[in-house]
């Protein structure tokens, strides 16, 4: 995958390699499952999910109460987007994404690369994991973002 | 009780005269460039001003993206997670 292109009607594509689109969507079906259960205490889940108020237990409980099932729904909203729009890529060797969507794949993307982060136990700027494959991954997903922040500013 | 009156009227009256803030805090995961663009596209910033904020966050540790009253507070905090970036609620004047 090079970076993204904007067109004239606000849409924007990107060439993608099969095996890149395959990836994309192991990783956003992957994001789901976790969403689809939350675990309360699993790192990265908290990471998602963080406490509104740092230093009040009950208020960081009642927002949650309150903003939790639609903050989920969106963001397993934004992981099917990227699903579906992968789709037509897999085979077609062309992503292309309507407003609507890129902004899924914006926080998408974001929410894959802080899941991934918790697993490689990323705590600082300059950590690196010793798996070289996934920090790899994690950086091209870094890169693949930033494409499209630069598109949308263009 | 004319005690628990009182305590409830100052708290009240706290509630209203301290407005809350959004604060977004620095995380080793989202890019500079996202985070200049959430607060460019989300809170209308102009870029100059989305990238002090940004940078504010990277270098300290922490910024105050919004200040206003709890509710409109709460709304802007569950659109910072929706986003992905770290965010909470605090009082202005803690």
């Amino acid at each position: 995958m090079r970076g993204f292109e904007r067109h004239q009607d606000g849409s924007i594509s990107a060439k993608i390699d099969r095996d890149e689109a395959l990836l994309l969507q192991s990783l956003a079906s992957q994001l789901a499952t976790l969403l689809q259960s939350p675990d309360d205490g699993d790192p990265a889940v908290i990471r998602l999910l963080p406490d509104a108020y740092p230093d009040d237990a009950d208020a960081s409980a009642e927002f949650r109460r309150f903003t939790q099932d639609g903050l989920v729904e969106r963001k397993l909203h934004n992981a099917t987007l990227v699903t579906t729009t992968l789709s037509a890529a897999v085979d077609s060797g062309e992503l292309s994404l309507n407003p609507g969507e890129t902004l899924a794949w914006m926080k998408a993307l974001t929410d894959i690369r802080l899941t991934l982060a918790s697993r490689l136990g990323i705590e600082r700027e300059d950590d690196r994991s010793a798996d070289i494959v996934l920090q790899d991954l994690y950086d091209w997903l870094g890169f693949v973002q930033n494409s499209l922040v630069e598109v949308l500013d263009s | 009780m004319p005690q628990t009156i009182e305590s409830t009227d100052t708290r009240q009256r706290e509630s209203i005269d301290v407005p809350w803030v959004t604060i977004v805090l620095n995380d080793p995961v989202n890019l500079m460039s996202y985070v200049a663009w959430v607060f460019r596209s989300y809170f209308g910033y102009a870029a100059a001003e989305a990238e002090r904020l940004m940078l504010q966050v990277h270098l300290t540790g922490q910024a105050v993206v919004a200040t206003g009253g709890r509710e409109e507070m709460e709304r802007h905090v569950e659109a910072m997670h929706d986003f992905g970036l770290w965010a909470t609620l605090g009082k202005a004047d803690a």
